[in-house]
Order: C-alpha cells, then structure tokens, then sequence
C-alpha cells in the first residue's frame, strides 16, 4: 500500500489501460487511455484515483467538490464502487485526468447517459 | 525505471469488488450499505440538489439490491434449499419488499436499510450453510 501510494510518474502524461466495467458505456475493459498525471480536476472529467480502503487505482468520473474532496461516481450502476458507498476522495488521491482514449476507437471521452 | 513509467500503461481498475459469475450475498449487501449511506448523507444535507441526487442513487441502489438478491432466489438457490429451508421465499419476498417502493426506494428512514440489512444478513446465514454443507 506505502508503495503505491508513492507512485508518481516521471513525466506528465502517460497512459492507462482499464479493467472492469464499473465506466461502461464511456470505457470498457481494456481501453488504453491517455492522462494526465496531476491534470487539474474539474467535475464531469474522468480522472484515476485512489479510492479509501485499501482499492487499487481506480478510473472514475468526478461528480462535485465535497468538504472531503471530490465525490466520484461510476457510469455504470449495476457494476463497481464509488463515492455512494467509500465517501469523498481526498483532492490529494485525485492522480491525473484522462485525456482521450487511444485505442481501440480513438477518440474523446464523453460524458456518461445520466449527467446532471 | 521511472522513466519507463511514461510508456507502460498502468492498470487502473473499473471492477466490482466482486468476481463476476460468482454467487455472493455480499453483493445485494454491498448495494444496501450504499443505499443506508444515501439515507444518512440525504438526512444530514440541507443542499437541494445533493439531496435530489442522494434520492436517485438511493433508488438506483435499491433496485440493484432487489436484482441481487433475485438473481440468488432464483439463480443460485435449488429446491432441496427450499426444502431444507421452508422459510427461504418469504425472506427473500420480504427483503426485496424491503428494497422496494415500500421499502428503502421509497423511504428515507435509516430504520427500513437497517431492516433490510438484517434481512440480506438472514438470507446470507444460509447461503454459507448451504455452501458449506455443498
């Protein structure tokens, strides 16, 4: 846990692939994603975040700031956990942002079926 | 080696914390904790659209608890458990009455996730009994 909660890139940008399908329709399993590691948050952007418990990293969407830091949601209700269940992410486990996903499809990142 | 890091994708995880295809009350559980959650920040915000959006994932949770909890009814339990367990159907018809219109879908009560919970914690007795005895 101490390990990874040190992990921070060299450079800025990097990618990730996904795994699961707590942000489907907007990622699926295996989609290679461009970040940007310590991109500024901003609600509505999908961001990499580290959940509290001990959760690996994880892709969601981030809904509004909370006094606890951002609340972060799934896109996908029936799969995954999100702030309805481990509360607020501290602003400091907001990692980076994603930029768009390379492949497969190439493309934006769009906002989920339910936005506000 | 840091370096490297720009150009290895790091996995981040879209799962649940679940395995798919595995038959877990924890799942049904999982969800009412969610939906206790929601009462209780729903009950404690003065915030109208908090509270509007605390309502609708409340509702949202509640159906994927009764979901749940049907996929075990009709999925995972057979008729020797009902056999061996007369009073499965009614827990189970009770606990999604619970995570029903008149239960915690439709109410703001602690109390009524409370008794939901309790009733998924039943129902998850004898799913490990029946495990175990498998």
């Amino acid at each position: 846990m101490s390990s990874s909660r040190a992990f921070r890139p060299l450079l800025p940008i990097g990618q990730v692939i996904v795994r699961g399908r707590s942000m489907e329709p907007t990622l699926r399993d295996g989609d290679r994603i461009l970040v940007h590691w310590g991109g500024r948050a901003e609600a509505g952007r999908v961001a990499v975040v580290r959940l509290p418990g001990d959760r690996p990293l994880s892709v969601k969407r981030l809904t509004f700031r909370d006094p606890g830091g951002w609340w972060v949601e799934r896109d996908n209700p029936a799969e995954g956990v999100d702030s309805w269940l481990v509360g607020a992410v501290p602003e400091a486990d907001v990692l980076a942002m994603a930029l768009f996903r390379i492949w497969p499809d190439p493309g934006r990142i769009t906002h989920p079926r339910r936005a506000q | 080696m840091r370096f490297l890091n720009a150009f290895t994708a790091v996995e981040v995880s879209a799962h649940c914390d679940l395995p798919c295809g595995v038959y877990d009350p924890a799942q049904a559980k999982i969800e009412a904790q969610s939906v206790k959650a929601c009462i209780e920040k729903y009950n404690a915000s003065d915030d109208a659209v908090f509270k509007d959006r605390a309502i609708s994932i409340k509702e949202e949770r509640s159906d994927l608890v009764k979901h749940h909890l049907w996929v075990l009814w009709t999925d995972y339990f057979k008729p020797p458990h009902f056999e061996k367990y007369p009073q499965l159907h009614v827990l189970f018809n009770e606990a999604t009455k619970l995570a029903g219109a008149g239960g915690t879908k439709g109410s703001t009560d602690v109390a009524v996730a409370d008794q939901l919970l309790a009733k998924i914690e039943e129902i998850s007795t004898i799913f490990w009994e029946t495990k175990a005895a498998a």
